[in-house]
């Protein structure tokens, strides 16, 4: 019976899936209504089902319904990469599968970083793009044909199955199959997970989560057994993981700190020890095989705590061991003895590290990371939004764990609490908290059900146990109110997961779409136009000036060198081009003559009233030049005297005739948009521009796309010089080149 | 003079056969960016002797860019005369021998019409201009036609773009109206005579070329046809000089008037599942259109394509294969065109066409149109193929739109093989289920588990448990429609055989079920005791369908009243009810 509730709550979101395609409703209708005969079928069968096939049925249509409910930006788009990290995982993906694995780890990308360069091999966790490489080579070795952009664009609604198969394994270890079940269909459909694996969305969450979830799977395994079996598995795992997201480090964390509690609690046994100090000595020695992580697991503050916890782990069962030989006098020495040195031991871990989150929040004063949105701290209403019923239900699932502890159960707990914690910190991580909501959740609703949808009969002795309940023949009518209650919270769970995947996370922002009166839609491809018309028209070794945030997409799309991008390693380089923009155009001109760029790229979106566009993100390009370069940038020059940011006639003059500024509103004071507005007003920032007569000595407009959304500018080259010989560069064009080619950078 | 003495010579070998160019119309076609020069010939046979064949002549200057010629006669509208390439001594230029179907009779006249076409003939000049520039060209020929026979008299049209012409040469004193210019007529001119002819105009039409086009088709015989079409396509007009003015493109509707927007690609009226990408995805600008005959996209690139840029795209279809596809038995004939139409005008510099033909194709033989360039065939692996399909990979350089015609295709194909996919997936799934099952049914386990075996033998013997009580239930079921019937028809003997019989069979039920909690027990299972406790509400139920009958039997023989039976009938059933519900939760906790 529980588990029909969890199929009915998908059959709901199935039904309310998509508007648009009239296929797709129907095939998730008819997903719906076959898992709905099935349940009739066993409903009325007198004989007990066959949980098996059952559980094996709702496990698949989870991943089904899981996998659909994530295809909406391919229904309606196509099946392209989302955003910017996950192009760079795309062009690493499409070395990696021209070129093999080894001139993957070896390749020095020298299209990024110009004039640096950047050793990707050792500075990505290669998991990911392992991953999806090997899907590939393994699809083409059977004559599947795909391309490698489909596979990494379905990568992560394949593996959000996996990740519910994964979660169902923990959630029945932890409690029973019903909220396994339970769990595996919240997962499936959560918007919280969802966010992060939408089909394009090629980034290490979308596997990463499936790997935490199964590593923790097979800790509470081993931890249960005290088989050296599941713990190498649980090492294997680990070793996945920390090969795919940087957040391995919640693991190597969480693990230590679950052992340190149980062993205050005085659980210690056998198992414990032989699962913890396995899975510390073999996930230490694989997690360093990551050329990324190197040696960062014996150095940094971050892994102490495990290693302390080894320790002291030792030094528990060493006494335990000294307890049965010696006498009590002796033992008390001793235990004093050690335990002074556990103490300190412990001591000096918990005083050396400074825990992830906490240093990530430290970075928060650092502009370049506080610039990203993504970093920001959590709101309330985030958490409703990604989790709706699930964040009000999941303390109840942990107070049913906590009621009846056992040492897997003290493991949740711990899940639950430090991933509630590092949740509030940043939106972010609100990753991580999602598959323990889920799993306590389930665990909430399945004890709930178990007893108003359960057999009277049976199963006495649970139901004792819970003061909570003592009426055992609760009548028939509060049990239906409570099922139907239960339910309809359900139904609306589904129907929110849907509508909030479907108007929040399904958007590639490489694409826009914008729609008419009439519900037609436009569609804006100024991005690609103008990145593509980069990479058709102009010289393959020209150096692309842009801000960060659209370094991985030239590089993806344009297939051009890029000064700065997305993997922000290198504060003062940003800085530079930080300046560069805004300073005025001679000053500029000196430093992009000095990096040698040939072309400037800007968004601008005060068109078509783009509300990301650099104009606005100018400040904090402003915030991190002052940071490196205080005596020639300060921000207070761009701010009005009375502190306002403006860029009409008000705003200040050093706004007015920085780069930035020219380079967005050249040519843009003669146009007008509509007759209530004058020319050159700007839809974006509601404001006629101060400065509309523009011209520009170094620069020249090179490109602008269609609705003006990106700008390019050519460096105009001084005369009588030589221009740059580009046959210093060697070509590495990883999406055109097909061959393989020798590394002629580094060994 | 030399030259003179040279053509006398040549004029003596030729001229053997007599033939007299007498009238000779030329139009070159300039109003696009290709050259196409048509030429009506009248030839006569001044010779004594039958004429087979002819000979046609092109400049030296022109023939490297030759994409098309071709002849055909007055007579035979359709047919075009058969042509091969010759050369002839001491003359420049390309040559061309022309067969006659029938032979030319001494004194016979004969019209041909020979056309030719030629791409990047027309040079941009000046070669830079700027995105409000107009875009001019030149156009460098001969004002006479070429040829190795004495022409009578002749005339040259010149059709241009536009009206705009910045000179052209006055040989002869032409006459220019609007947008033609028209020399002659020519006297006498004698044979292979050269004279430069210069125009120099305004030209802005799209000066698009394919720099590379790969023609992918897939031919497969579950009825479908793919083709892809990779182009490389460029402006190669004047290139852009200085910025790109995106305001100006689009305020001002001449400004990059040389420039090219879109064109339209027209597709076989059965394409279907059409799509237009590039490598960063579908390109979102486009527009298909489905006419009675064909099907039109059109073509729109990422980006408007000015003086020296160019793009890169995708275009892919299916067609339904019964429209292109013949077979008589296990001979197939595949009938579609070598390369199809891109946009009006097209020019082509290097085609590639791939025809990939299912897997295990033999004896596989190409008819093409015009001379082709075979290379060696490869193999393609795609979905469920084992052994490879066969590919015939053809190139050809310098193509246009005479070129878009038919290739045959045959070849050999059992049918046989058809059924090689379907089986290979069957058999996938088949060996899939069958690994299931076997992994399912048998026990791979090293070590035995004691405590599961001992788990599966309860569940076993509590099964047959269950469907013995069940049946034993089934029992009184029966007695009681027994009972009811005897109450109906006062059979005596009935009743008491079907009291026997109840005895009988709950007897050995009865012993069966204590047999099987006997070993419940000995396998230490608690269910040992529920079972038990079955047995014993069992008792109680079987008293009271005893008590039931006797009762039945009293009313029958009247030693109670109807109302006190129905009474006692009604609590006895009760109690049966509560008994059979207890024995039935019992059942449901085994």
């Amino acid at each position: 019976q529980i588990l029909a509730v969890g199929s009915k709550s998908w059959l709901r979101r199935n039904i309310g899936a998509e508007e648009g395609a009239g296929w797709w409703q129907e095939g998730c209708v008819a997903v719906g209504s076959a898992l709905l005969t099935k349940f009739s079928r066993t409903w009325r069968s007198t004989t007990p089902p066959p949980t098996s096939l059952l559980s094996f049925t709702i496990l698949f249509l989870a991943w089904l319904a899981g996998f659909s409910s994530r295809l909406f930006a391919v229904i309606r788009f196509e099946s392209i990469i989302h955003e910017f990290d996950p192009w760079f995982n795309y062009r690493s993906t499409h070395h990696l599968s021209t070129n093999g694995f080894y001139e993957f780890l070896n390749w020095f990308d020298e299209r990024a970083w110009y004039p640096l360069g950047r050793i990707v091999g050792g500075t990505v966790y290669p998991g990911l793009m392992v991953t999806a490489g090997l899907i590939h080579y393994i699809l083409n070795l059977l004559h599947v044909t795909v391309h490698i952009r489909d596979v990494c664009v379905f990568l992560a609604p394949v593996f959000s199955g996996l990740t519910a198969v994964s979660t169902f394994l923990l959630t029945r270890e932890l409690w029973n199959q019903g909220a396994g079940l339970l769990a595996a269909c919240f997962i499936a459909i959560v918007p919280g997970y969802i966010s992060r694996s939408v089909a394009g969305s090629f980034d290490n969450e979308g596997i990463a989560i499936f790997a935490l979830q199964f590593t923790y799977y097979l800790w509470v395994k081993s931890v249960k057994t005290g088989s050296v079996f599941w713990t190498i598995g649980c090492c294997l795992s680990y070793f996945y993981m920390v090969s795919a997201w940087g957040g391995y480090v919640f693991i190597i964390n969480l693990i230590p700190l679950h052992v340190f509690v149980l062993l205050l609690m005085q659980r210690f046994s056998r198992r414990l020890y032989i699962a913890y100090s396995t899975f510390y000595i073999v996930g230490l020695v694989l997690s360093m095989q990551i050329p990324f992580v190197g040696f960062q697991p014996i150095r940094t503050s971050e892994h102490m705590a495990a290693a302390g916890v080894f320790a002291l782990l030792q030094a528990y069962a060493f006494l335990q061991y000294l307890k049965d030989r010696l006498t009590r006098q002796e033992f008390q020495t001793l235990f004093f003895l050690g335990v002074s040195l556990a103490a300190g031991v412990v001591f000096l871990t918990l005083t050396k590290p400074s825990l992830p989150p906490l240093l990530r929040y430290a970075k928060i004063h650092i502009p370049i990371i506080a610039s990203v949105s993504e970093h920001q701290p959590t709101t309330w209403v985030s958490f409703f939004f990604d989790l709706h019923i699930l964040v009000c239900t999941f303390p109840a699932g942990l107070w049913f764990c906590i009621k009846n502890i056992n040492d897997e159960r003290v493991f949740v707990a711990l899940y639950a609490i430090s991933a509630v914690y590092f949740a509030g910190v940043m939106v972010r991580l609100m990753l991580t908290l999602t598959p323990v909501v889920c799993m306590l959740s389930a665990i909430a609703f399945s004890s709930v059900f178990e007893h108003y949808l359960g057999d009277d009969m049976k199963r006495e002795n649970p139901i004792k146990q819970h003061p909570f309940y003592p009426v055992k023949n609760s009548s028939v009518y509060s049990k239906l109110i409570v099922t139907m209650l239960m339910l309809m919270l359900l139904m609306m769970f589904a129907v929110h997961c849907t509508w909030v995947t479907s108007n929040a996370y399904s958007s590639p922002s490489v694409v826009l779409a914008s729609y008419n009166h009439d519900g037609s839609r436009n569609i804006l491809d100024d991005f690609r136009e103008a990145y593509y018309w980069l990479r058709q028209n102009t010289d393959e070794h020209a150096r692309v000036m842009s801000w960060w945030d659209y370094g991985y997409q030239i590089a993806g799309m344009a297939n051009r060198t890029t000064l700065v991008d997305n993997n922000t390693w290198n504060n003062s380089h940003i800085a530079l081009v930080g300046k560069a923009m805004s300073s005025n155009e001679s000053a500029a001109y000196e430093i992009m003559k000095s990096l040698d760029v040939d072309y400037v790229l800007i968004i601008f979106g005060g068109v078509i009233g783009y509300s990301g566009d650099d104009i606005n993100k100018f400040l904090w390009m402003v915030r991190i030049a002052e940071g490196e370069h205080p005596k020639d940038i300060r921000e207070s020059d761009y701010f009005t005297p009375q502190g306002e940011f403006r860029v009409d006639k008000a705003g200040s003059p050093t706004l007015l005739n920085c780069l930035m500024y020219k380079m967005s509103y050249y040519r843009f004071g003669e146009m007008q948009l509509d007759f209530r507005t004058p020319p050159g007003f700007d839809r974006t920032r509601n404001a006629e521009i101060g400065n509309k007569d523009i011209r520009l000595k170094h620069l020249e407009e090179a490109f602008t796309s269609e609705h003006w959304l990106v700008r390019i500018y050519r460096v105009k080259k001084q005369e009588n010089r030589q221009a740059l010989d580009h046959k210093l560069h060697v070509g590495n064009n990883p999406i055109l080149t097909k061959k393989a080619k020798q590394n002629k950078f580094r060994n | 003079m030399q030259r003179s003495l040279i053509a006398c010579f040549f004029r003596a070998s030729l001229c053997a056969e007599g033939l007299v160019n007498e009238d000779v119309k030329r139009t070159l076609d300039l109003s696009s960016h290709l050259a196409k020069i048509t030429a009506e010939i009248q030839l006569a046979n001044h010779g004594a002797s039958r004429v087979n064949g002819f000979t046609l002549a092109l400049e030296a200057e022109l023939a490297p860019h030759l994409a098309f010629i071709g002849v055909k006669g007055e007579e035979e509208e359709d047919e075009s005369l058969e042509l091969k390439e010759t050369t002839v001594h001491g003359q420049s230029g390309k040559f061309f021998e022309a067969q006659l179907p029938s032979s030319l009779a001494p004194g016979a006249k004969l019209r041909v019409k020979v056309e030719t076409v030629f791409s990047h003939v027309l040079k941009p000049f000046p070669t830079h201009i700027t995105q409000a520039e107009r875009q001019l060209v030149v156009f460098q020929g001969n004002h006479y036609l070429y040829s190795p026979y004495p022409t009578r008299s002749q005339t040259t049209r010149v059709r241009l773009a536009s009206k705009t012409v910045e000179s052209y040469t006055k040989l002869g004193n032409p006459t220019k109206s609007d947008e033609t210019v028209e020399y002659g007529p020519f006297k006498d001119v004698p044979p292979f005579s050269q004279d430069a002819m210069k125009i120099h105009y305004e030209n802005n039409t799209p000066f698009l070329s394919i720099s590379s086009i790969t023609r992918t088709v897939e031919v497969s015989h579950w009825g479908n046809i793919a083709v892809e079409e990779t182009i490389d396509l460029r402006h190669t007009g004047a290139y852009l000089k200085g910025p790109f003015s995106r305001y100006d493109y689009q305020r001002q509707s001449d400004s990059g008037i040389s420039s090219v927007k879109s064109f339209k690609t027209i597709l076989p009226a059965s394409a279907q599942d059409v799509y237009y990408r590039d490598e960063i995805g579908n390109i979102s600008t486009s527009h298909l259109q489905v006419l009675d005959d064909s099907v039109e996209v059109e073509i729109r690139p990422r980006f408007p394509l000015f003086g020296g840029w160019k793009t890169h795209y995708i275009v892919g279809y299916n067609l339904p294969s019964y429209e292109y596809l013949y077979n008589l038995g296990d001979q197939y004939a595949l009938k579609l065109r070598l390369v199809d139409h891109v946009y009006d005008d097209q020019v082509i510099d290097q085609l590639t066409v791939k025809l990939i033909l299912p897997e295990g194709a033999r004896n596989i033989h190409m008819d093409t149109p015009y001379p082709i360039t075979r290379s060696q065939d490869e193999l393609h692996y795609t979905y469920l193929d084992t052994f490879g399909r066969p590919v015939l990979v053809a190139t050809k350089n310098n193509l246009v739109e005479q070129h878009i015609q038919d290739v045959v295709v045959h070849y050999t194909f059992n049918k046989i093989l058809m059924l090689q996919e379907p089986l290979l997936v069957v058999g996938a799934f088949y060996i899939l289920f069958f690994t299931v099952i076997i992994y399912v049914r048998l026990d791979f386990s090293i070590t035995k588990d004691p405590a599961a075996e001992v788990r599966m033998k309860v569940a076993s013997i509590t099964e047959q448990v269950l469907t013995l009580v069940n049946k034993r239930l089934g029992l009184y079921r029966h007695m009681d429609e027994v009972v009811n019937r005897y109450k109906q028809t006062r059979d005596t003997g009935a009743l008491n055989s079907g009291r026997k019989t109840l005895e009988a069979e709950h007897r050995t039920l009865s012993n069966d079920i204590s047999a099987l909690q006997a070993r419940l027990k000995s396998e230490g299972s608690d269910l040992a005791e529920k079972v038990g406790e079955i047995q014993k509400l069992d008792n109680q139920l079987k008293d009271l369908v005893c008590r039931s009958c006797q009762e039945a039997e009293r009313l029958v023989a009247g030693k109670v009243k109807k109302d006190t039976y129905i009474d006692s009938d009604k609590t006895l059933s009760g109690k049966r009810q509560e008994l059979v519900s207890r024995i039935d939760s019992l059942l449901d906790a085994l």
